[in-house]
């Protein structure tokens, strides 16, 4: 859904300085990026000009010396008039005027399956006692690499920054999720955008490239992205980090390519890329130099080469086939696989793409999970959900159905002060998060940031130990789907959950198992033993 | 020249042994068809390949030389970002892909995609190469001395492409424009320097339309 006339901006003109003292006060034109307010420069007056250009970033409001403006959703419309809501329109519109699709950034509005339709069970009496969070001890810990390189990685919660790219982020946001990461013990990733030098060693929690000075405990880790677009890549590049990360997709625009528009390429972006200033970086939708699930092994064995065999090899998968797609991977020799689900976030991407391509996060972990356990590799291989992750108890969902870990992309946008504006493609985030506009930057302190992404992360790693001891567990690998139920047939449908009340899967998972559809043709799926394998037919697990 | 004969070897056994070797001695090895991966991220030294090499030959090459007496599998060169790889015979499919610098040169015919996503190396190809050849070159030289196939630089966004034969079909965002004084200069030294027998004045010189060709 577009975000064209999505708000309506109020000034309450009692209290405004400017509508009593023209000239007075402009502040809400000035900090607007957006041009919604507009300053009459001979009478000194301000007023509304554009209600349909305001994306809901709120910093008007934010800034108002007066709080006299208020940003209210457009939602009554979307009740009265839907489908032919305002923003609707305003779309087919601006379609009809320029001749162009629409752009946008952050993930899929509207709702999707989701986590929310699943309860956690706790335990009573007939299971395993409760544990006390208070008293007792929870084994949080996940490692990566552990039986298959030299340097495995050991996330103190089960937590990464998901993938987000310097050009897409401002150098501060890279800076304040690489201390974010060093505070809380957990991973951060460069995304495909090339490395910011200060990333690899405030990620270890240093603060000084010789690393002569520890100031933040326990120290975390820099995943290092290797992507289509190949940004910034080079032996030392690889080598610069803890573990690399093959992107395949992403949950937003899977079968497409990162986008970074021109508005974004500033000379610092440009240095790291090699595209000029002012040019979109549109990365490839697949690897040019990877032609079959062949080549993909080659790949992995170079990349595990060049690291001299020290360092995780992980995956990144948008929501596709699942089971066919997590099976290619484990072929591959993978460490650890990341699947984005249907609402996972961007810089900037087709709208259509972001809100109509991909399956939901919950859908995809099931045959993800079956996938991994079919080869005998579940909780070995680690599988980290991305896609919408809000909080712990989203995160403690994702792990009872069979993940080791989970991702926080939008949801560490929002912890550094995104307020969801959608508008992340037009390099004016007024917080500076997605801006590259020093103005913008300025407002964004990478250790106060930093710290304030520790935090989320330590409220969220309390929230999945809460869960996790409340269902009788110790440990978070032992969480399964006993400990969860889906609350409507769509959920119990989608993920083989037991179903309240019913407190079974429905039969279509116990009688009629679905298979999963094989991919064929070119690509990397044509390898036999893969097809076999996805043929199988997915049962659920427990 | 010290040789290393590859055969019945894996890939971290024979690469441990290229990056062991003292800075500037060079190797030769032999029997290296099945590894795929031979050489890569090399910073220093000079590798000889006698025979034909695998796959990724030379992948993240990063200052070494690297040389080899026939033919070179998918994907030679891939995302150098400094030294020379030297194909004596021909190249496969994508060869100097995602460069960043550093020089590949193939005195034989290179395949589809080659020195696509170019970012600022030089390629040489003395023969022809196949389709989407420089597709999203972002900077660097593409040469060709013989022909080129269908689509020819598309979407190329910067850098130079060379040719002197034709081409099927030139791709999107792509002018042609008179050779300069520097252009032939270049062309010249680059020939002297690697042994090939073309006349520069006879290319053609293709650039970027438009820096900007995919969003307004």
């Amino acid at each position: 859904m577009a975000v064209i006339g999505a708000f309506c901006v109020s000034v309450n003109r009692e209290a405004c300085v400017n509508a009593r003292m023209p000239g007075k006060c402009a502040t809400c034109a000035e900090v607007c990026p957006h041009g919604v307010y507009a300053l009459d420069s001979t009478t000194g007056e301000m007023h509304v000009q554009n209600f349909n250009a305001c994306v809901g970033c709120r910093i008007c409001a934010e800034f108002c010396p007066a709080d006299a403006i208020r940003i209210n959703p457009a939602e009554p419309e979307y009740i009265s008039r839907y489908p032919w809501t305002l923003a609707a329109v305003e779309e087919i519109h601006y379609k009809a005027q320029t001749g162009e699709y629409l752009l946008r950034g952050f993930g899929t509005t509207g709702p999707t399956p989701n986590f929310d339709l699943i309860t956690v069970v706790p335990s009573q009496i007939a299971s395993d006692p409760p544990l006390d969070k208070y008293r007792e001890e929870c084994d949080m810990e996940v490692v990566i690499g552990e039986d298959t390189c030299d340097k495995p990685i050991h996330l103190k919660a089960p937590f990464v920054w998901a993938a987000m790219s310097f050009g897409a982020l401002s150098k501060e946001a890279k800076l304040a999720l690489a201390i974010g990461a060093a505070r809380a013990g957990i991973a951060t990733n460069t995304g495909e955008g090339g490395l910011v030098p200060e990333e690899a060693w405030l990620s270890r929690g240093y603060t000084d490239e010789e690393r002569t000075h520890k100031k933040w405990e326990p120290g975390g880790y820099l995943i290092i992205q290797w992507s289509t677009g190949r940004w910034g890549v080079s032996a030392d590049y690889v080598n610069s980090g803890d573990a690399v990360e093959v992107k395949i997709g992403q949950g937003a625009k899977p079968g497409m390519g990162g986008h970074l528009l021109g508005a974004k390429v500033t000379e610092d972006v440009s240095r790291v890329r090699g595209v000029p200033v002012g040019s979109d970086a549109l990365s490839p939708c697949r690897y040019y130099d990877v032609q079959s699930l062949e080549d993909m092994k080659h790949m992995v064995s170079f990349l595990r080469d060049v690291t001299d065999y020290q360092l995780p090899i992980l995956f990144k998968l948008g929501p596709s086939r699942p089971y066919a797609d997590v099976a290619a991977c484990i072929e591959a020799g993978a460490d650890a696989i990341s699947i984005d689900g249907l609402v996972g976030g961007t810089g900037c991407s087709p709208d259509i793409v972001t809100q109509g391509v991909g399956i939901p996060t919950i859908a995809c972990i099931p045959p993800a999970v079956q996938a991994l356990k079919d080869y005998g590799v579940h909780r070995k291989v680690k599988l980290i959900a991305l896609g919408g992750i809000r909080n712990g108890l989203d995160a403690f969902k994702a792990m009872a159905m069979g993940a080791d870990a989970v991702g926080f992309g939008s949801a560490a946008e929002v912890a550094m002060g995104c307020r969801a504006c959608y508008a992340c493609q037009k390099g004016n985030c007024p917080y500076g998060i997605t801006s590259q506009k020093p103005e913008m930057r300025a407002r964004l302190d990478p250790i106060e940031t930093g710290r304030r992404l520790a935090n989320f992360i330590h409220a969220c790693a309390e929230e999945v130990k809460i869960l996790t001891m409340l269902s009788g567990h110790s440990r978070i690998a032992d969480l399964s789907t006993e400990d969860l139920r889906a609350m409507d047939l769509n959920t119990a449908a989608i993920t083989g959950l037991k179903m309240a009340g019913y407190d079974r899967p429905l039969p279509m998972w116990e009688l009629a198992p679905q298979p999963v559809s094989s991919t064929s043709g070119k690509g990397g799926n044509g390898h036999k033993k893969l097809e076999m394998q996805a043929e199988r037919q997915v049962t659920t697990g427990s | 020249m010290k040789t290393l004969d590859a055969k019945a070897q894996d890939l971290k056994a024979v690469n441990r042994h290229l990056k062991d070797l003292p800075d500037g001695q060079p190797v030769i090895v032999k029997n290296v068809s099945h590894l795929h991966g031979l050489a890569a991220g090399l910073k220093h030294g000079e590798v000889v390949v006698q025979g034909n090499a695998g796959d990724y030959l030379g992948v993240l090459n990063a200052g070494a030389t690297i040389k080899v007496t026939r033919n070179a599998g998918k994907y030679v060169a891939d995302n150098m970002t400094a030294g020379t790889v030297i194909i004596e015979g021909s190249a496969a499919y994508g060869a100097g892909q995602y460069c960043y610098g550093g020089t590949v040169v193939v005195r034989g015919d290179a395949g589809d995609f080659t020195a696509t996503m170019n970012k600022g190396a030089t390629i040489i190809v003395a023969g022809n190469i196949g389709r989407e050849a420089g597709t999203y070159m972002l900077k660097g030289d593409l040469i060709v001395v013989g022909n080129a196939g269908d689509n020819f630089a598309n979407y190329l966004i910067r850098g130079n492409v060379y040719i002197a034969g034709e081409w099927t079909r030139l791709g999107h965002n792509t002018r042609v424009e008179p050779l300069t004084d520097e252009d032939v200069s270049k062309l010249r030294a680059l020939f002297e320097k690697y042994e090939i027998h073309a006349i520069p004045t006879e290319f053609k010189k293709i650039v970027a339309a438009s820096e900007k060709p995919f969003y307004n």
